[in-house]
Order: structure tokens, then sequence, then C-alpha cells
């Protein structure tokens, strides 16, 4: 993932993922989650999600969680994670904020 | 009724996974798999789908880790080997494998160098590499150990001036161009 090489947006993966994370979750439930908010515009192979997670994991931004009755590994966002994800947010504002303000007028 | 045959497939990963999803149309699962054996049991048509991921570059923790991982997600995994060597007290440097997976043995990683992974069909396509960057850096991990090979054996012409070795190097040039190809037509798409 690169993000944070580009003016410090994030990847639509990056910020989903963060976003799936402020409830505890596994992977499947992660797959789930992205597929479910975004209507099966995005879906998120195992594969890529693995190489994800281990990289936001390293950043420190998400961390594996006790786990609680299940075998299965779960992750859960740190408090460095809620703050790039509330960068991210405050970043998409200010766009569509810019946005607003050209197309607004243009639309009935 | 289980059902056993003797497959070879190598370097061709592709092949391997459409031969696998072919066999799984016509209602067979795998069991099992030996370094040529693949064992399968009936099943209904269609009831399950294979894609085969290459972590031949990944340390024996990373890829137990992944496999792990895979298997939480709820799929089925099979260990397999890439190249066909039967020795057993095998110790082969990997130059082009991440940090803790350079020295590949029999104990470790060594002819366990693909996954098979089995998904029950859902009705939706089954692809483990979905984002850009991640096929980027996953057709590079295919790449690089083909590389290696040419760049050894070009090395090895030029210090035996050799022509023969010089025609031997261009052949491993094949998949690493093959795989380059992927990566530029990814770019490419993705600017």
């Amino acid at each position: 993932m690169r993000d944070n090489a580009k003016g410090g947006a994030l990847t639509e993966v990056t910020f989903f993922i963060l976003l799936a994370l402020y409830t505890p979750r596994h992977g499947y439930a992660i797959m789930q989650f992205v597929e479910q908010k975004t209507g099966g515009r995005l879906t998120l192979g195992a594969g890529t999600l693995y190489g994800a997670l281990t990289s936001l994991e390293k950043k420190g931004w998400i961390a594996p969680c006790g786990g609680t009755g299940g075998r299965k590994k779960e992750y859960t966002i740190t408090p460095q994670g809620r703050t790039a994800a509330e960068t991210e947010l405050l970043r998409l504002k200010a766009l569509t904020q810019i946005a607003e303000t050209i197309l607004g007028g243009t639309q009935s | 009724m289980s059902k056993k045959m003797y497959r070879y497939f190598g370097g061709f990963l592709q092949a391997q996974q459409n031969w696998l999803n072919k066999m799984a149309r016509r209602g067979y699962r795998l069991v099992s798999v030996g370094k040529l054996l693949y064992e399968f049991e009936e099943c209904p048509p269609d009831s399950v789908q294979y894609q085969v991921d290459f972590i031949g570059g990944k340390s024996k923790r990373s890829a137990q880790d992944y496999a792990h991982f895979l298997e939480d997600v709820g799929y089925k995994v099979f260990y397999k080997n890439f190249n066909l060597n039967y020795s057993i007290g095998k110790v082969r440097y990997r130059p082009w494998a991440e940090k803790g997976g350079r020295i590949a043995t029999n104990a470790t990683t060594f002819n366990r160098e693909l996954l098979i992974v089995e998904k029950e069909s859902d009705g939706k396509p089954f692809a483990l590499h979905t984002d850009p960057e991640d096929k980027i850096q996953y057709y590079k991990s295919l790449r690089n150990p083909w590389f290696t090979i040419f760049a050894l054996l070009a090395l090895l012409a030029l210090l035996d001036k050799s022509l023969w070795l010089g025609l031997c190097a261009l052949l491993p040039l094949i998949p690493v161009l093959l795989y380059q190809r992927q990566i530029w037509r990814i770019k490419r798409e993705n600017v």
C-alpha cells in the first residue's frame, strides 16, 4: 500500500479496512464489510487483504486483538489508525467542499 | 469414489489452475496432493473453485501465517511443489525471497512454493489478488526467481564466452517478459 506517498491520501482499500476495524473483525468479516458498504463495487481478494493487513499492522494503525473464544485472528484499529482515518475524513471533506462550490451551481 | 491423477505443471500456474477448475466443473474436488499426484473425490459439479498462488518468496513463518489466514477466511489450502525435486537434505539459496525465506530447506519452504486455494462456490468470481498494487507485487514475486536464473546463466555465459550457455540464458527470459508484460499492463490501466 502506497499510502501517504502523494499528499497524504489513503488508498480506498486502506480507508475501508480502517473503517471496518472500528469494531474488531476477522478477515472474512472485513471482506464482507467492504462488499456490503460499496454494494459490491469494491471486492477485496483474500491475498490483497492479507497484504494490506500486514502492512497496516507494521505501521501500527491496526493490531491483532485477543482471540476470545474462536481461533480466528481478529484485528482492531489503534489510536494511530484512528488519527489516520480522521485526517483522511477531513481531507475528503475539504475535497468535496471544493467540488460542491464548483459543481454545485451547475446541478439542479 | 476417489480418483487419482498424475500431472506436473511446473511453472505453468495458470494451466494448473485451469485444470483444477475443469475438474471441479466435472464434479471432482481435491482431497490431497503429492509431488505429481492429485487425489480427487466426487462432488456436485461446480461446487468449488480453485486459485493457485505463488508463495515461494515468503519465509516459512509468513507462508504459514498466510495459509492460516486463508483458512480463517473459509478456504481450504494445499501446499504444492513448484519443481520436481526429490532430494532429502535440500538447502537452496533464494536471493529473490523476502527476509527469513532466503535459505529454503525441506523443513521450511522447499517444495512448498505454491498454495492451491479452494473456495466453496457462492456464485461470485474467485480471485485472491484484486488491488492493482498488490497484483504488481504478486507478479514481481513470480518474475524475480526467473530473472535470477537468467542473470546467473547470462553471467556464466559471459565468463565462459559460451554461445550455448547464452542461448540457455534466453529461456528463463521468456517467463520474465511474460510477467513483466502483466506488470506493465496493470500499470498502464491504473495511471
